[in-house]
């Protein structure tokens, strides 16, 4: 029976490790943690819909097209709105953030209306392995996810563009002084957001509906496996989610499974007074 | 006519409350405070059911300020040792779990269905048909009282000493203000007022239920303080009047727009408020009105400089 709950709880961190690898990447590169990640979970979700219902794609191929589509929306609104305030402080951006976040929000909630949508996806039989249940949807998402997680981890240690955004997170003088254009780190970096987080919303939305609100389900726990992980670090943010995933789960065997950002703000408060850097990560001296 | 001004005047004040809060947090000292809605709800919540259990409004104002005060004090306690960015994280968490306690926890909030029936000051003083005039000039008493502690507040040595924090804290310390101290204090008076404007909205609502608290009165506050100018409590006042304006003014677009039904009118509506946030904060970040300064006298007119001098201090 545990057992079952921390299988659930793992899938689950799988889906929330995708948004809070893209959290972490955009505060390495920009220093700010983006609000408008639920409402891009949110807007991926229904992007692929369209593709999906609309124009009759098999999910897979919705995914694909939608996170693409996505990739460059996401770069769009870089340039759009956060270009414009490279050099203010990351409270400003983040109050932007917000404001995109109402925005993505409600031109969803203006085209398809509160209402829960689902995916065009034929249902399947849970299987069963070792007297647990595993659903379809949870096999989809693992392999989805683990896949995702090595294209980026290949990103980021093993191509030139991968260095360049570890150089410029850690130190983009240094790297503005080796040549690399911070400005095409930055569309790369909200490109694979967009991508990440659109995938994360397909998944999201074949684990439930699809409404409005479907992103800010997950936006606190999202922020929590990303600190958990030490924003900023990549790794650390998908075992971040993965913890996060499995604590949520099984903490509905003792609580009402409505409180499970509850037990994702306890551990994001506990964790701040106890190791403020993250588990994962490096104490570092500001300024 | 008059009494749905009256309607949107009250409404209008509170927010305002809000956004003085939110202007002593963030404006004055820098502290984000994304949980407005979050603590918005524990005031009224608290302000509700004291007053419901028979204890009286001034009673059930004052344990909502309490209660909001040492709810803030803890979070900002917690995100003390850290920078900004985790304040707003943790803010915005402590909203969600209001919220999720507020809808769950039926025996004592009764979750959706909401509290009804929540008493008002001095309703048996007051003939029925004035009450809601009487209401409005009472919540112009209390913007007005919190207006001027404020203002004084903010001229006074603590008040420049937390703008002092907003701008460098590193500086601050080494000046011997003790930050956290100052910080902790700041957000907790915020919460007082935010407790206060949460025991007033219980009272003007007569019934209240979670839908009333949701992220989006979070997103009015902000545009509220950056469209008055973050630090100034006229132009927030302003700033208020001003916004409750538009989104009301848009209520009757649906009058020229038939072919949207009220979910979409409500979204566009939304994305108005995003998309006024946006360029507000790209276009005029520095809001309508600057914040008050310390004016430096103007200087004694420099004594000539030699012809060699300029020309130094020209290269």
């Amino acid at each position: 029976m545990a057992a079952q709950y921390i299988l659930n709880g793992f899938v689950s961190g799988m889906i929330l490790a995708l948004p809070a690898v893209a959290l972490t990447l955009v505060y390495g590169i920009l220093k700010f943690p983006n609000f408008a990640s639920g409402a891009m979970l949110t807007a991926g979700a229904y992007l692929a819909l369209i593709f999906n219902v609309y124009f009759g794609m098999s999910l897979l191929w919705a995914a694909i097209v939608g996170s693409v589509i996505f990739a460059f929306i996401a770069v769009g609104i870089d340039q759009a709105v956060f270009r414009q305030l490279r050099d203010r402080t990351s409270i400003t951006l983040l109050v932007c953030s917000m404001g995109v976040s109402f925005v993505l929000e409600n031109i969803a909630r203006f085209i398809f209306g509160n209402g829960a949508r689902s995916y065009d996806l034929a249902i399947a039989r849970p299987k069963h392995f070792l007297g647990l249940r595993i659903n379809n949807e949870q096999i989809i998402t693992a392999v989805t996810v683990i896949a995702a997680m090595i294209v980026v981890y290949l990103i980021l240690r093993h191509t030139a563009l991968g260095r360049a955004m570890r150089a410029v997170a850690d130190n983009p003088s240094l790297a503005a002084a080796r040549g690399i254009r911070r400005e095409s780190i930055v569309r790369w970096t909200w490109g694979i957001t967009g991508c990440l987080t659109a995938v994360a919303g397909v998944l999201a939305g074949m684990d439930r509906a699809i409404d409005p609100l479907l992103g800010w389900n997950y936006i606190v726990s999202t922020f929590a496996a990303a600190i958990l992980g030490g924003l900023g670090n990549p790794v650390g943010a998908v075992i971040g989610a993965l913890v996060v995933g499995v604590v949520e789960e099984t903490s509905t065997l003792f609580m009402p499974p409505n409180y499970r950002q509850i037990v994702s703000f306890a551990a994001i408060a506990l964790l701040l007074i106890l190791r403020p850097q993250g588990l994962f990560g490096v104490a570092r001296i500001k300024k | 006519m008059v009494s749905y001004l009256v309607t949107i005047l009250s409404l209008v004040a509170i927010i305002s409350i809000l956004g003085l809060a939110l202007n002593l947090q963030w404006g004055l000292c820098g502290m984000v405070n994304f949980g407005i809605a979050g603590f918005f709800a524990l005031g009224a919540y608290t302000a509700a059911l004291v007053a419901l259990a028979g204890g009286g409004t001034f009673l059930a104002t004052l344990c909502a300020a309490i209660v909001c005060s040492i709810a803030c004090a803890i979070v900002a306690l917690v995100s003390l040792r850290l920078s900004d960015e985790y304040l707003a994280i943790l803010t915005l968490g402590f909203g969600e779990v209001v919220r999720l306690v507020v809808l769950n926890e039926e025996w004592l909030t009764h979750g959706s269905l909401g509290l009804p029936g929540i008493p008002r000051p001095f309703w048996n003083w007051i003939p029925e048909d004035q009450y809601e005039y009487w209401f409005l000039g009472l919540l112009g008493v209390v913007i007005l009282l919190l207006y001027l502690a404020l203002e004084r507040l903010l001229r006074s040595p603590f008040g420049r000493a937390i703008r002092a924090v907003r701008e460098d804290d590193v500086v601050a310390a080494t000046l011997g203000k003790d930050v956290v101290k100052l910080r902790v204090k700041v957000f907790a008076l915020g919460g007082v007022i935010i407790g206060i404007a949460g025991a007033f909205h219980s009272f003007y609502m007569t019934y209240i239920d979670p839908s009333q608290f949701s992220a989006i009165l979070t997103a009015y506050v902000f545009m509220a303080v950056i469209a008055g100018g973050r630090g100034s409590n006229s132009g927030l006042l302003l700033g208020s009047v001003g916004l409750m304006a538009v989104i009301e003014g848009t209520r009757f677009l649906k009058d020229f727009l038939n072919v949207f039904d009220a979910t979409q009118l409500s979204a566009i509506r939304l994305i108005l408020i995003g998309l006024g946030l946006i360029l507000l904060l790209i276009f005029r970040p520095q809001g309508c009105f600057a914040e008050y300064r310390l004016k430096v006298k103007k200087p004694a007119p420099e004594p000539r400089k030699t012809a060699a001098q300029t020309k130094t201090s020209t290269t």
